[in-house]
């Protein structure tokens, strides 16, 4: 399991680490603002030392998985694959947490099996897509695909916790798009899901028939599939608002509180604008650390967790968002680069796994506090406090650079 | 069609990158573009700007006897946005406050500035109120109680109508006055000195900005580093106004008034300051230093004596004989007069087909121009009148300033009337009333109308012989952190074309009306003080007729003037003379000075 440890840890993608000790940084510098503010509770005063014992502990998970043969993550995907489901299963029958069976509370820990189980179905499509004989010009394997995807993120909504739910849709995707479907058929699937959402505005559904029909064109596709696509679209997009205003406003209600859009108790209004206000307020070069006044008074709740990317806003301004951002674009562009280098199939599809979960994550939570995306409790790869999310990010980025690491092997 | 790896890598890569570039793109709108925006509301967030009363200035009299005091009281103040957090804030304050939940919100919402600035909700909480809402402020930990000021005050001077009160701006008033920054809730003078010298007395606000976080707890005090946007401005105190009353004359003749309608009014002759200003019946000024509830107001407002009004300034009548000099003045002036030319009083006088009386109705027998105006024989005037004709008494009486406003520093003054032809055409039609109007006018009745303040004006226009000045109540202003006092220059009159033989002459009989044989102001005799004057019973048809006495003392160099007016109150010699008399020898006579204060002579007189 151990053999040629030096060769492998010269091989180890030290941009990518040096990313992650940044951004893990970043995160302690805003988590420790937080605490010294004001009227700071005294259950999150000893967070920053909490992060620090967390982020000590993930890289030993982190180096546990490096040094662990790809070959093993192959061999036991499904199985992690069944556990995660279990897990997911079990979980809707513990007592809720917050109003959500999200979590398994052993004493002071909080487990929750999403995390357990976005790493397993990561695997698991990754193994399925690289198993031989599976050819996603083929119907039924792009169900499959799409089945492994399915189960666990519908039983997430179950939970309920869309956002959650959200990434592992969005997973399905990049994983096929690397697994080697045809751009069109990605194409025709996402299509009615951006229609859906372009419906609600005349302009903005015009615009986006536009862009479908050009691209239809500029594909060069069979005028009886530029007739059925969009044929496809406009339907989406005319009966979509008129479902939407059919509805009963109780209906609708729950499809935002399903969306996520009013968790929190002030009414999201607040929470988005004062998340905007932080952000503005720190200008260009932000109001230096430990100065930001929305931090210091408590203006944000969630500040060290969901929200901990207005600190950084706040209190560096511009410069440190284009930073941070910078930080974690790089990270994703030198996985890709594993992605794109490795050898074995089921490595570059792990590692595009991993860098779409980071993306999708990161990309949610920061369009969240510029109120671009709902808010939908998505906690901020490396940077928002709390164990078990820094954790499973470990393990993603531990089978990154194990696949960088062992780019050359063929499993 | 397969895509090589590098091709997916790009696509991927490119994907990452557009996306990350549009949110960076919403970063650099929200932080640079909007910065400024989102800076000024993360500043609104945590701070809040308390406004800070200033001290109101006091009124002091012209011995420095604080006539108008402060004394502290509570106001109660909320920031719209801490009572709307607390589901009960409204209900605990409405019933505390004796107000409905409705009212309270429809009030917070009309006055909010800003859902974290602190709105006055209520103003000079009484004991019970306060102690109330002290024992809720777990429940309402943003209830903010500021001290405010209320007037009291400790002289015992209880002038309303001078004075003035303190009330709520209106909203009408608000749109005028909230340039210079009052706001709704804001106390503002109305009536009096109060409200004619608003801008001297009211100071400028101050501003505090604290702290606080997002549940509104105060943290602390802004630093020296922060935003200069909100910096502490120290309030300024008003200015102590510095009134010419003399608050022992004052209360004298408040005294003497009590129990009766009318008043006196006494100028310093050197420089047009009110000495006295009494009116009554007046109401308790302490009543409105707080708000007043409105069945009171009603009580006031319909009271048949009516009190809200200032009967010295406000309120007009014939003056009665008081109004003679006028047409001496006018005789004399343009030759029409011959001062020792007698005329018989036999108690009446015919003209046309009416009798005129005369107040004597057994008569003056033969009586030249002063002894016609010792003994106020109306015949006399009768006589002259007709010969000095309605034009030339009209000119006359506009030139000692009747039928305008004197200009007293006080709210609300009447000009008073002036009947010449053009006014009798107007009210009666032309030609169709009688040439005989002439005699009514003459001796102060039918259509002339004067305030009591204008008649002590004319008296004290008569002393100083046309070189005379505007009455006024404000001396002067004092700071009151560096007792710093600034005076004002006493606003001179000329009174042209009269010759001072002419002033002689109607002087000399004044003094006669005080000290002649036959004197029918003998009453106003105070021994030792050579005094002038001249007394006036004006008919009514309402009722008894109004006394009148004007005057001024000493005779050889006249310090005071003033007039007495009692409404209803019966012979100008007989009621309103004696009371004359009291202010004469409380100002001049030093053997009757009210203790504790200076001699009026020394005390700034010539100032």
């Amino acid at each position: 399991m151990f053999e040629g440890t030096e060769e492998k840890l010269r091989d180890l993608d030290k941009i990518i680490a040096v990313c992650i000790f940044i951004l893990v940084a970043a995160g302690l510098m805003a988590i420790y603002s937080v605490t010294t503010a004001v009227h700071t509770p005294e259950i999150l005063k000893d967070n920053f030392a909490k992060q620090i014992l967390w982020f000590t502990i993930g890289i030993m998970i982190a180096s546990a998985v490096v040094m662990t043969p790809m070959k093993f993550f192959h061999t036991y995907a499904y199985w992690f694959y069944g556990i995660g489901i279990v897990l997911l299963i079990l979980v809707l029958f513990v007592g809720p947490v917050k109003g959500a069976h999200r979590w398994f509370v052993l004493g002071s820990m909080r487990l929750q099996p999403s995390e357990i189980a976005k790493i397993a179905t990561i695997l698991a499509l990754a193994r399925f897509a690289a198993s031989e004989g599976v050819d996603l010009r083929r119907f039924k394997d792009v169900a499959i695909m799409f089945a492994i995807i399915a189960v666990p993120a519908l039983l997430i909504v179950k939970q309920p916790d869309l956002g959650t739910a959200i990434v592992f849709f969005s997973l399905a995707i990049p994983m096929l798009f690397w697994a080697g479907l045809s751009p069109f058929i990605i194409f025709i699937l996402t299509t009615p899901i951006i229609t859906l959402v372009a419906s609600f505005h005349i302009v903005s559904f015009f615009i986006a028939m536009a862009l479908i029909i050009g691209t239809l064109f500029w594909l060069r596709k069979r005028l009886w599939i530029i007739l059925a696509v969009f044929l496809l679209n406009v339907t989406v997009g005319v009966v979509t608002p008129k479902v939407w205003e059919g509805m009963h406003d109780y209906q609708r209600d729950r499809i935002l509180t399903f969306v996520g859009v009013d968790e929190d108790p002030r009414g999201t209004g607040y929470q988005v604008n004062q998340a905007k206000v932080a952000i503005g307020s720190g200008g260009f070069w932000g109001k230096g650390w430990l100065h930001g006044t929305q931090t210091k008074l408590r203006f944000l709740p969630e500040q060290h967790t969901d929200f901990i990317f207005t600190v950084i806003g706040e209190e560096f301004g511009f410069f440190g968002v284009t930073m941070i951002m910078a930080v974690f674009l790089t990270l994703l562009l030198r996985a890709l680069l594993i992605a794109g280098s490795a050898k074995s199939k089921f490595m570059a599809l792990v590692v595009a796994g991993c860098v779409t979960a980071l993306s999708v994550h990161v990309i949610i939570n920061i369009g969240m506090c510029v109120g671009v995306m709902p808010v939908t409790g998505i906690p901020l790869p490396f940077l928002s406090y709390g164990g078990s999310a820094l954790w499973t990010n470990m393990v993603i980025v531990g089978l990154i650079l194990n696949a960088g690491v062992r780019r050359f092997q063929y499993l | 069609m397969e895509l090589t790896e590098t091709k997916k890598r790009l696509i991927f890569s490119a994907a990452l990158c557009v996306i990350f570039f549009l949110l960076l793109v919403r970063f650099a709108y929200i932080q640079l573009y909007k910065g400024e925006e989102f800076l000024r509301a993360s500043e609104e967030n945590r701070i809040r700007s308390i406004d800070i009363e200033p001290p109101r200035g006091l009124i002091i009299d012209r011995y420095g006897t604080i006539l108008v005091d402060n004394r502290p009281a509570y106001a109660l103040y909320a920031a719209p946005a801490d009572l709307s957090a607390n589901d009960s804030a409204y209900s605990i304050l409405a019933s505390a406050l004796k107000t409905t939940r409705p009212a309270l919100r429809e009030w917070v919402r009309k006055n909010n500035r800003g859902n974290f600035i602190p709105i006055k909700i209520e103003r000079q909480l009484d004991f019970t109120t306060l102690s109330l809402l002290q024992e809720r402020r777990l429940d309402l930990p943003s209830l903010d109680f500021r001290a405010e000021s209320r007037r009291s005050y400790p002289a015992g001077v209880r002038a309303p109508h001078l004075f003035g009160y303190l009330s709520e701006i209106s909203e009408s008033e608000l749109k005028q006055w909230r340039e210079k920054g009052y706001e709704a809730g804001d106390l503002i003078g109305k009536k009096g000195l109060e409200r004619r010298y608003e801008t001297d007395l009211r100071g400028t606000k101050g501003r505090w900005h604290r702290q606080a976080d997002a549940l509104g707890r105060i943290i602390g005090d802004l630093t020296a580093t922060d935003n200069s946007l909100f910096q502490n401005v120290a309030p300024i105190p008003g200015k102590n106004l510095l009134v010419s009353i003399d608050a022992s004359l004052q209360l004298h003749l408040e005294k003497v008034m009590a129990g009766r309608r009318g008043g006196a009014v006494v100028l310093n002759c050197k420089n047009g300051e009110v000495i006295a200003l009494v009116s009554k019946p007046d109401y308790d000024i302490e009543l409105f230093s707080r708000p007043i509830p409105s069945s009171l107001w009603n009580q006031l407002a319909n009271d048949p004596d009516k009190p809200l009004y200032d009967r010295m300034v406000q309120s007009v009548y014939p003056p009665g004989s008081t109004f003679k000099m006028v047409l001496l003045f006018a005789g004399l002036e343009k030759g029409l007069i011959d001062p020792e030319e007698r005329v018989f009083c036999p108690g009446y006088y015919r003209f046309g087909t009416r009798a005129f009386g005369c107040w004597k109705k057994g008569g003056h027998g033969a009586v030249n121009m002063l002894q016609g105006l010792e003994q106020s024989c109306d015949v006399y005037f009768y006589r002259m009148g007709l010969k000095v004709g309605l034009k030339h008494w009209a000119d006359y009486a506009r030139l000692f300033g009747f039928g305008e406003l004197t200009g007293i520093d006080l709210i609300g003054e009447s000009a008073g009337l002036v009947p010449d032809e053009e006014y009798l055409d107007r009210r009666y039609g032309k030609n169709k009333w009688s040439k005989g109007l002439i005699l009514n006018v003459v001796i102060g009745q039918g259509d002339v109308l004067t305030t009591p303040l204008q008649m002590a004006y004319f008296a004290m226009n008569i002393a100083n012989e046309g070189n005379s000045f505007r009455p006024h109540v404000k001396r002067g202003t004092q700071d009151p952190l560096t007792g710093a006092e600034e005076f004002d220059q006493p606003d001179s009159v000329r009174i042209a074309g009269i010759r001072p033989e002419t002033y002689a002459l109607v002087k000399r009989g004044m003094y006669l009306v005080v000290h002649g044989a036959n004197a029918t102001g003998r009453a106003a005799q105070v021994p030792g003080i050579l005094a002038a004057g001249k007394t006036g019973t004006a008919e009514n048809p309402h009722g008894e007729s109004h006394a009148w006495f004007i005057g001024f003392a000493p005779f050889e160099d006249p310090q005071i003037a003033y007039c007495v007016f009692v409404e209803n109150g019966g012979g100008g010699g007989a009621v309103a003379a004696p009371i004359a008399k009291g202010i004469i020898s409380l100002l001049l006579n030093e053997n009757k000075l009210v203790p504790g204060t200076k001699r009026f002579a020394d005390a700034g007189f010539e100032r």
